[in-house]
């Protein structure tokens, strides 16, 4: 797939993992599974442009005696996934159209 | 491994990045880890999970800019003695000569390589051109009735035809592996900042 738009479609299954509450690394992973397998060091990329992006914030929390990270949308994170749906009926527009031209040649 | 182990040769791999980018990998990987052993993991499987370090280093590395690790690499440890500096200046008739070349031997290096690539794709195009070329005369001595003639440039039309076709795959092959060798070469010069690769 082409790289520009795989990194673009995890960006948002991420966002889309902790649009419904905040999260931490290993639930988003957990979440993902039976969608996508997503790597530890891929999660941290991602997690780390969606920040520097403003579109999720970060806050260690103790939990079981130890910190954990956890992660909360912001408004421009949930606004990017609505752009992203929005986006999407385009792109299957235009699938329709290339697999319409192959069926008629 | 435990997890103490792996974080441990963690940090031996990512030495050479700042020290905050490390210890926030090591922070990450540490909580990834004791979250799967609350999930019920054994600590060895925890780890095993995670994948072996040296991918995980290389992803690591392939991921940060060269630009920090280079910032990072040439950061002073301890503030610059007054007099390397005086002894750079005055040796920068001797080192700077030396520097250039090697980046022009570096650059021309790369030239070379792609030179050959773009010669491969050159012939590519005169067979192209060639049989474009064939067909043409061979129409021509078909309309004057040289029907011999016409025959012959057919067979050589093929034969270029075939040949540009071998061509296009191996310039295919050869340009793939060339930004293929980059890229290992980018991550080597990488690894090489940085030190020694992980056991």
């Amino acid at each position: 797939m082409d790289i520009q738009l795989k990194r673009g479609l995890l960006d948002v299954s991420v966002l889309a993992a902790i649009k419904d509450g905040e999260s931490y690394g290993y639930k988003i992973i957990k979440d993902m599974k039976p969608y996508l397998e997503l790597s530890e060091s891929t999660l941290y990329t991602i997690l780390k442009r969606l920040e520097t992006a403003g579109m999720l914030t970060v806050r260690t929390a103790e939990h079981d005696g130890r910190l954990r990270k956890y992660y909360h949308i912001t408004d421009s994170g949930l606004r990017r996934i609505e752009e992203f749906k929005e986006d999407w009926k385009e792109i299957v527009s235009i699938y329709r159209f290339v697999v319409k031209e192959e069926e008629n040649e | 491994m435990n997890k103490q182990e792996f974080l441990n040769q963690l940090r031996l791999g990512l030495r050479g990045l700042p020290q905050e980018d490390i210890e926030e990998r090591i922070n990450f990987y540490s909580e990834m880890i004791d979250d799967r052993i609350e999930e019920g993991l054994s600590e060895a499987e925890a780890v095993k999970e995670i994948g072996p370090v040296g991918d995980v280093v290389s992803q690591i590395l392939s991921d940060t800019p060269l630009r920090k690790i280079v910032k990072e690499k040439i950061k002073p440890k301890s503030p610059i003695n007054p007099w390397i500096v005086v002894a750079l200046i005055l040796g920068s008739p001797l080192w700077f000569p030396l520097l250039i070349a090697v980046i022009a031997i570096v650059l021309s290096a790369y030239i070379v390589v792609w030179s050959v690539i773009i010669s491969f794709w050159a012939v590519f195009v005169t067979l192209v051109a060639s049989w474009l070329g064939v067909i043409v005369s061979a129409v021509y001595s078909l309309i004057s009735g040289r029907i011999l003639a016409a025959l012959a440039m057919i067979a050589i039309a093929l034969l270029s035809a075939g040949a540009a076709i071998i061509m296009f795959f191996v310039c295919l092959g050869a340009t793939r592996g060339v930004i293929w060798v980059t890229k290992k070469i980018v991550v080597g010069f990488k690894h090489m900042l940085i030190g020694k690769e992980t056991v």
